[in-house]
């Protein structure tokens, strides 16, 4: 019992805080990779612009709070512009002209942080500190604070999706957006909304994260490739997917970490992968058509 | 007319010939010395005031007309704490510069490639904070001089303490690169060999950014000690997630020297409450010489002194063995400084063993209190130093693998 309490607990604890937050990133970089048809190497980057944004946004308004509000806004702003400016006169050409932009969107906006913020680590103070007794363990009041609200906002996002009409559009748009556009919904509209959404929940995944992890040019490189097992792992394009499968990771992740050097779960979890593909080639919750 | 202009000319050129020749015969009264450590970065500590001891060194000896008639003037490269940009700020500071003394690095990985860049250079080289145990042994060179506790050293005198009075069994959490890597080895090597118990190992990359998924590993292993070899802003980070974790107050806490700089304690005085380490050197010693030493710095930088101290007297190290060899040549100033003995080092008299070059310094355990590094013993130089071992492998046997006891 002593075990449970004192050694699984918290990991389990790690794994869903971890898994939530990675959940925000991998949801945006899915919808994304059903309206484009490919991965949105980017995204990553949106992250990272998240957490800086934050950083700036607090400079002024001495406020995380604030920050959570408009670092989001500001990158989806952001993300708007790119969309339009540079994906959009490529939506009718091969997929590979999307993945080689969006490779270089990455690297301007990694250098772009370099340029304006400097290599070095910055460091945001969480809101609070402190730590919550919780069934004989200790567990610091923030990383509570962002299990619950990054599961809010997947609950909020997932009501979005099922309950609203703007939910429904952008579903449709993800599965076919011809036939929505046949349907007379503005297309290109929904594209640009869904994109900056997209960016502003990588952002607030970024600003949430910052207080642990720590802002710096190369952080949403290493988080990306994460996200990417996420996608792939949940079944490309799925929604409800890729928040299972941010669970998954977050938690095998943690789990592993007990019997393995955490610097070697990335081989475990790689592992997962291999396994989940060759059981189900489209993921655990991927459609047939999607990247056939 | 013709002539009256050239008069002119010849006049002119004299002055001003005359004026170029003149700093040009005072510059070559000035020696040169290279400070080579991390400006920026999970080190930046360290480099910092390694900069600032050797301007205090550097500034009293020119008050004093410097080295042989000499004065000293000072070249400061941040490395990158990385090996590659250290070996080629070191090749710049010695073949571009012309330094007569190199003072560096801060990471164990960085001076140990810097070495091999003093050794092909024949340069003077010092290091005052690194603490990887091949720098004495496998990686040693005759130009090569260190005033710092070696890991070697360290886990001599820290092992003992422990398992009397902390606990014996041990979690080593180390920072995965050389110096932690070392660290780790040396103070398993050491504890097994007086009785502890290690219940276990595990090392972190060097700027982890969150320590979380290491923390179940060491509670599985409920060690009385956990040991910590980290240093800079990895310290900083570990320490204030242990805590929010509740495990600074779950476990008896020890650490390596450089683990964080007396700068950066009272930020976190509460994590670090009761943390022991072994080091030559505190602010809050109440050690006369130390005392003494730490008034100077602190009237000059505003600042208490810290571990990086051990900069100030290679400088120091260095300027008597170019006067004792009436020369800066490298060859000759190595001889002077070997066996040398300087009475007036940051804590008083310190001599150079001969065989491998390592200063035989006397150190004390420190507790942290209420956020100062207090002492709690004194420990010989002679009884950590351990037997010279130059070009012997000092890990030969070695194995990271845990013995379980009943």
């Amino acid at each position: 019992m002593d075990y449970v309490l004192t050694v699984l607990l918290p990991q389990l604890l790690h794994g869903l805080v971890f898994g939530a937050a990675l959940g925000l990133l991998a949801l945006g970089l899915t919808v994304i990779f059903g309206l484009l048809g490919v991965m949105n190497f980017a995204h990553g980057e949106l992250y990272m612009l998240g957490a800086y944004a934050g950083i700036a946004v607090i400079g002024v308004a001495h406020s995380f709070w604030v920050a959570l509000i408009a670092a989001p806004i500001l990158v989806g702003l952001v993300a708007a512009v790119t969309e339009m400016t540079t994906l959009r006169p490529i939506y009718r050409r091969e997929p590979l002209y999307g993945l080689i932009l969006t490779f270089g969107l990455a690297l301007v906006f990694r250098e772009g942080a370099r340029q304006i913020w400097g290599g070095d680590m910055r460091r945001v103070l969480p809101p609070f500190t402190g730590s919550t007794p919780l069934l004989g363990m200790t567990y610091p009041n923030y990383r509570l604070f962002l299990l619950a609200a990054s599961s809010l906002i997947l609950f909020a996002l997932w009501l979005f999706f099922t309950r609203t009409r703007a939910g429904v559009v952008v579903r449709a748009a993800v599965q076919d957006a011809e036939m929505l556009d046949g349907l007379g919904v503005d297309v290109r509209r929904v594209f640009t909304l869904t994109f900056a959404a997209s960016g502003a929940l990588a952002a607030l995944a970024g600003l949430l994260l910052a207080p642990i992890f720590t802002v710096y040019p190369q952080m949403g490189v290493e988080m990306i490739l994460l996200a990417f097992i996420v996608v792939i792992l949940g079944g490309m394009g799925s929604m409800g997917g890729s928040v299972v499968a941010a669970f998954i990771i977050g938690v095998a992740q943690s789990l592993f970490s007990l019997w393995m050097n955490p610097q070697r779960v990335a081989i475990a979890i790689f592992g997962i992968m291999i396994v989940v593909l060759i059981v189900r080639p489209r993921g655990l919750f991927g459609r047939e058509g999607v990247l056939e | 007319m013709r002539r009256t202009t050239w008069l002119v000319v010849l006049a002119a050129l004299t002055v001003t010939g005359g004026a170029m020749t003149a700093p040009a015969l005072s510059q070559s009264k000035v020696v040169k010395i290279g400070d080579l450590g991390s400006k920026v970065g999970v080190f930046e500590g360290y480099g910092k005031y390694q900069t600032m001891f050797m301007q205090m060194a550097v500034e009293e000896l020119n008050a004093k007309g410097g080295v042989l008639g000499h004065k000293i003037e000072m070249i400061s490269e941040d490395d990158e704490t990385k090996p590659a940009p250290a070996v080629r700020k070191a090749e710049k500071l010695i073949l571009q510069d012309d330094v007569k003394l190199l003072v560096g690095a801060v990471s164990s990985g960085a001076t140990m490639a810097v070495m091999d860049v003093t050794k092909k250079h024949k340069t003077i080289h010092w290091n005052a904070v690194s603490c990887a145990e091949f720098m004495r042994t496998t990686k040693f060179h005759k130009y090569y001089f260190s005033n710092q506790p070696d890991s070697r050293m360290q886990a001599n005198g820290l092992a003992k303490y422990i398992v009397d009075k902390m606990g014996k069994k041990v979690y080593i959490f180390y920072t995965d690169y050389a110096m932690g890597q070392s660290d780790g080895r040396q103070f398993k090597t050491a504890l097994e060999k007086i009785g502890g118990e290690i219940v276990g190992v595990a090392g972190a990359p060097l700027d982890t950014k969150d320590f979380s998924p290491w923390f179940g590993a060491i509670n599985q292993a409920n060690p009385d000690v956990l040991f910590l070899a980290f240093a800079g802003t990895d310290s900083l980070r570990l320490m204030t997630q242990l805590h929010s974790f509740g495990m600074t107050k779950k476990y008896k806490l020890a650490g390596i020297d450089c683990f964080l700089l007396q700068q950066d304690l009272p930020a976190i005085a509460e994590p670090m409450e009761g943390f022991v380490q072994l080091a030559h050197y505190s602010a809050y010693n109440p050690d006369k010489q130390m005392a003494a030493f730490n008034e100077r710095f602190k009237k000059k930088f505003g600042v208490d002194g810290n571990i990086m101290a051990g900069a100030y007297d290679g400088v120091l190290f260095w300027a008597a063995a170019a006067e004792k060899a009436k020369t800066f040549d490298a060859d000759k100033v190595e001889a002077a400084l070997e066996g040398m003995c300087v009475d007036n080092t940051h804590i008083g008299r310190q001599c150079i063993r001969k065989e491998d070059h390592q200063v035989v310094m006397d150190m004390h355990l420190y507790q942290v209190k209420g956020g100062k590094n207090l002492p709690i013993a004194r420990l010989e130089g002679k009884d950590t130093i351990g037997s010279p071992m130059v070009g012997k492998d000092p890990v030969e046997g070695f194995t990271w693998e845990i013995k379980k006891k009943n």
